[in-house]
């Protein structure tokens, strides 16, 4: 489980994040879920320890993160798998040995064993016959699968996926939505999805906390947010025709 | 100015810590050798050929006066080549070449998310995508001085073969003539420097862009500025140091 509480995050004047508090399943799908510019990217990075917030506390099943020694962060960091909204694929290396930069840097498998790893991964994110190709070789949706792969390589306990569908359509969002659904559910990883695609919320997403200029305002399940009486939730996830019609019909 | 200072100096602390595994760390000094050296040998030969040619017809031409020995060309030509040329000069077109090129590479893995990707690994991003170029370069940067004042005293010496501003026997006895060996050691010791200072200013500028392609655009920019000013700064400062 990670918790995060009363975290306040400053970038200038701007008070990004407001005395935010949050809790994320283990285990479970957590979705982050908000407008552009409410705070998803900068609280989902303070977690993850790119950001540095000025007050408040995370932690990562007791373990607290924030005034942490850097040595003690790379250890936990080391249990953290991360999905890019870009991908974040090293340019320079093949898809083969993007996967497999995480087994050499921290694992002391044998090479026949980390290629075995490597091959596990790509199949399990259904990547064929493209072990020897470059990043700039594979479309948006390969990419993502990619990144998916490196971030599962180290069998993670958790893992961040910032936008997992930006840029993808419909059809593969879904299937990277479904992707990283079974591999939450198979390895038991707790994961944390920024997201505002409503698509993602409504088919994967178990917990949901909505961000709102900087403020959690709403926690609750997908059914939860069906019923429920925040306004800024309803402007937000109700937005489209298609999603007050449906709300109408329920 | 001080906040920036303290900034490069807490980046420069970061670099130098312990490689996460000293095989890796061979690898990628291999690799960026041949990004950083190998692949300049290319741009250093060709200029240092060309000026060592244009400095001894020059000198041949401005030596007017019977009671300046001849020799004096290939003394020249030596001195200019191991003082000053081959290793700040042949700097100041690395900080262009090579500098441009880290900072653009690492400033472009930053506004792509690959640093972060590294950081969130738990490795020592720094350390693991730096330390290697700043080695690469202590190796390769010496090994190109050198490479350049051979072949800008060959260019001289090819105007002396193929003309008759100076004679051959002329430009060899001047490349004996009062050889001072604590020359190279200077030389030597300034590209060390220099090669510290082109390469970690470079990737300083290249690991603190933010922004899109512009921003990486104007770090190379800032990279190659920068890296100039100090090296022609302490150029003087160990000349200074070393030489009076």
């Amino acid at each position: 489980m990670i918790e995060v509480i009363n975290i306040d995050k400053y970038f200038g004047t701007n008070h990004v994040l407001k005395n935010l508090s949050a809790s994320f399943q283990a285990s479970k799908i957590n979705m982050i879920i908000g407008k552009s510019g409410s705070g998803k990217t900068v609280l989902l990075k303070s977690i993850i320890g790119l950001h540095i917030p000025e007050k408040g506390e995370i932690f990562f099943d007791n373990r607290e993160f924030i005034s942490a020694k850097l040595n003690f962060k790379r250890e936990i960091r080391k249990e953290i798998g991360m999905v890019f909204q870009g991908g974040a694929l090293f340019t320079s290396l093949s898809v083969e040995e993007n996967v497999m930069f995480p087994l050499n840097m921290f694992s002391n498998m044998s090479k026949a064993e980390k290629q075995n790893r490597v091959d596990f991964c790509l199949e399990r994110v259904n990547i064929k016959d493209a072990n020897k190709l470059f990043p700039s070789e594979l479309s948006g949706g390969m990419q993502k699968r990619v990144a998916i792969a490196r971030a599962i390589a180290l069998n993670p306990k958790y893992l961040f996926c910032d936008e997992p569908n930006s840029g993808l359509d419909p059809q593969t969002a879904i299937l990277i939505d479904q992707l990283i659904k079974e591999i939450t559910t198979e390895y038991g990883i707790t994961t944390i999805i920024n997201t505002h695609d409503m698509n993602s919320v409504m088919e994967i997403g178990d917990n949901i906390n909505f961000i709102f200029e900087g403020e959690n305002i709403w926690q609750g399940n997908r059914v939860e947010i069906f019923n429920s009486d925040c306004k800024e939730l309803n402007d937000f996830v109700f937005a489209s025709e298609l999603y007050k019609k449906i709300k109408h019909n329920i | 100015m001080l906040t920036a200072l303290g900034k490069y100096l807490i980046f420069i602390i970061n670099v130098f810590k312990r490689p996460v595994r000293f095989k890796i760390f061979l690898k990628r000094v291999g690799e960026e050798i041949e990004q950083i050296g190998i692949d300049s040998i290319g741009i250093v030969s060709i200029v240092s050929v060309f000026m060592g040619a244009v400095l001894t017809l020059q000198v041949a031409i401005n030596f007017v006066s019977p009671l300046i020995p001849r020799y004096l060309i290939g003394l020249s030509a030596r001195d200019t080549f191991i003082l000053e040329f081959s290793s700040t000069m042949v700097c100041l077109i690395l900080a262009g070449k090579v500098g441009s090129n880290i900072a653009s590479e690492v400033g472009t893995m930053r506004i792509t998310e690959q640093i972060d990707a590294l950081e969130i690994m738990g490795l020592n991003s720094a350390s693991y995508l730096i330390l290697p170029k700043i080695v690469a370069a202590l190796i390769t940067f010496p090994i190109l001085s050198l490479l350049s004042t051979i072949l800008g005293i060959l260019g001289g010496f090819l105007i002396a073969l193929s003309t008759d501003v100076v004679t051959v026997y002329d430009y060899i006895h001047g490349l004996h003539y009062a050889f001072v060996p604590f020359y190279v050691t200077y030389s030597i010791i300034k590209i060390c420097f220099f090669s510290v200072i082109i390469t970690s200013i470079s990737a300083f500028q290249g690991y603190y862009t933010f922004g899109g392609a512009l921003e990486v655009g104007k770090s190379s920019t800032k990279a190659v500025v920068y890296s100039i000013i100090v090296v022609l700064l302490f150029n003087l400062i160990l000349t200074k140091l070393l030489l009076t």
